[in-house]
């Protein structure tokens, strides 16, 4: 038994959870409308138990210190402002605020510590154990206790979300929860706790706390929302895995450049299919019992810059980078000291310094929170640099643009896709690649061994057939044209469900088709790769 | 008031005087960068400090949000 917890997340595509689902639904609109926030309740709390080997410690740690900061904040707010209103003088009153604010950062920043800090060794244990064992400093027993811990499930959300409330309780954004359980709801909701989105306490406080009444047709969308995930998931990212798996797990090397740009293009879709699938499954999920959560993807491939890329791509924790690490940077002592200090020194360029700093520390943390190998910090830095070049030159491209008589047509459009298209290819071939060795070898092979001949003669050597490959270009035609119609702001959900009954029904009936046979795909590739591993 | 934070808006981020929706932040018209510099300028014009708290989204939805905030805060001083 595991001593933080998690050994395996339920997963949403399982008869287990569909069946919590299904009950923990039917309950929820049965009970009275003051109590349906307990049915979210306990089906969270046993999506989070079923998914752990033991108790989860990791979660009730940083869920009770939450709790606690937030009634200390809450207490103290209070206690400032009836001490402020017996002070006449401006001065004094100066003081004693201060003396509050500094008592209140003081508990905010040990709750910071502690929380990371589990974040932290439950994320880093695999690193930090070998090394401490290369020193000596570890003894079989305390090998046996570190071994015993595991990744607590949703760590990394939980922790940025309890931290997100305990600072907007602190800014007065949102007032601190008086109930233990309702908190833990907010930390755990069983849609968001594995992948996110990131939630906000007043936010999702407010959709806990509305009327909640069944409605058939938001049902409905809930549903198709599943679905249409669970095809991007199956239908189309575990189907690219089977080549970008194939391509990336070649122990031997030599694979042509040609294969590993098509292998890097196909993981730059698998990503996005699997994540944004994901999310279409848990918005789906929670759309259902009427609670509407934060949109993490708006369709990332059309955007014409970095910027503009990572604005629509995993939303949710962009904006909580900015607001809570970049902001708070910026505008606290020490931000402001060097953007003064930098613009006495550096008249022009000097007013980007704070913002430089702020991105690459945002980035930095950006790439820690996603993996913990040094290739996700070197991907973190690279679009760090890449973020603070385009912001800073912003204005000069305007220029160029203008001298160079470059014109917002479609074909300029297209190019802007394209060029950060080929960015952020650069930047997956770092996250993909299984070591910083095997990175370095894919660029070489890009730049100087491309073998294009070879590699189209072979595409269908590395796990995925022929049959397979246009099976995944129907999905991918699927998809995009779904996107192309949402990007020009049509509501696909609702044009499906007013569209004739039959074709509604063909719609329905063919993702549900195509979910099967790819699910009956899926169990023959798990036997592929055993077999290979096997070799 | 208002005329000098339009012309500070104007400085940095003209889109955001034609911007009508209620997002800049989000929909790409003004940047994290160029919040920071207009915050930094409105604390040296106005003599005010803007305290992380109020650097969000709401407060920078579109140009009269940003008006806004800045009467609030005198208000406040």
């Amino acid at each position: 038994m595991s001593i933080l917890l998690m050994e395996e997340p339920m997963q949403f595509l399982s008869a287990a959870f569909i069946i919590l689902w299904v009950i923990s639904f039917a309950l929820y609109y049965l009970v009275p409308v003051k109590r349906q926030w307990i049915i979210l309740a306990v089906a969270s709390g046993l999506f989070y138990v079923a998914g752990t080997g033991g108790i989860p410690i990791g979660i009730l740690l940083t869920g009770t210190g939450a709790y606690a900061g937030g009634l200390y904040l809450k207490r103290s707010l209070e206690t400032q402002k009836n001490v402020l209103s017996d002070i006449a003088d401006k001065e004094r009153k100066k003081i004693v605020k201060l003396g509050f604010e500094r008592r209140r950062r003081r508990v905010q920043i040990l709750y910071f510590v502690c929380s990371l800090g589990i974040l932290l060794c439950a994320k880093y244990m695999v690193v930090i154990l070998p090394c401490l064992q290369k020193l000596g400093l570890t003894t079989p027993r305390s090998d046996t206790f570190f071994g015993r811990i595991v990744m607590p499930l949703g760590i990394s959300f939980y922790t940025l979300t309890a931290i997100g409330y305990v600072v907007d309780v602190g800014r007065e954004q949102c007032r601190a929860q008086e109930n233990p359980v309702r908190l833990f709801l907010f930390l755990a909701y069983f849609p968001a706790i594995t992948q996110g989105p990131f939630n906000r306490y007043a936010k999702l406080q407010g959709e806990f706390e509305r009327e909640h009444v069944f409605d058939y047709e938001r049902m409905l969308f809930g549903v198709q929302r599943f679905v249409w995930g669970a095809f991007k998931k199956l239908v189309i990212a575990d189907r690219i895995n089977l080549f970008v798996g194939n391509v990336f797990g070649s122990a031997a090397g030599g694979v042509p450049g040609s294969i590993y740009a098509l292998a890097v293009v196909l993981y730059m879709l698998q990503l996005y299919a699997d994540f944004s699938g994901y999310m279409d499954m848990a918005l789906g999920i929670s759309e259902t019992f009427d609670i509407f959560l934060p949109e993490n993807f708006k369709r990332p491939y059309f955007s014409k810059s970095v910027a503009e890329f990572w604005r629509r791509w995993h939303i949710t924790l962009g904006t909580w980078f900015k607001d809570y690490v970049m902001f708070t940077f910026v505008m606290s002592k020490t931000g402001r000291k060097i953007g003064k200090a930098s613009k006495k020194k550096m008249p022009r360029m000097g007013k980007h310094v704070t913002g430089i700093i702020g991105t690459m520390l945002v980035w930095l943390l950006t790439g820690m929170w996603h993996g913990r190998t040094v290739n996700y910090i070197l991907w973190g830095v690279y679009y760090g640099v890449i973020m603070c070049i385009s912001l800073v030159l912003e204005q000069q491209y305007v220029i160029w643009r203008e001298r160079l008589h470059i014109k917002g047509g479609k074909g300029y459009s297209f190019f802007s896709m394209a060029r950060t298209w080929v960015i952020v290819f650069a930047a997956d071939v770092l996250i993909r690649a299984e070591s910083l060795p095997q990175a370095g070898e894919i660029y070489r092979a890009l730049l100087l061994d491309f073998r294009l001949m070879e590699g189209i003669l072979g595409v269908t050597d590395h796990g995925l057939g022929r049959y397979g490959f246009l099976l995944l270009a129907a999905a991918c035609i699927l998809w995009l044209a779904v996107s192309v119609w949402e990007e020009k702001g049509k509501d696909v959900r609702r044009m499906i469900t007013e569209s004739p009954m039959a074709l509604r029904w063909c719609c329905y009936y063919g993702v549900v088709l195509l979910l099967l046979i790819t699910g009956i795909y899926g169990g023959s590739y798990d036997t592929a790769a055993f077999l290979y591993q096997s070799f | 008031m208002e005329e000098k934070i339009l012309e500070i808006l104007e400085e940095y981020c003209e889109e955001a005087l034609d911007y009508t929706g209620d997002n800049m932040m989000e929909e790409g018209v003004i940047d994290s960068f160029t919040v920071i510099n207009v915050v930094s300028e409105l604390e040296d014009v106005f003599d005010i400090e803007i305290d992380a708290k109020y650097v969000v989204a709401e407060n920078f939805r579109n140009k009269e949000a940003v008006i806004e905030l800045v009467r609030r805060l005198l208000e406040d001083e």
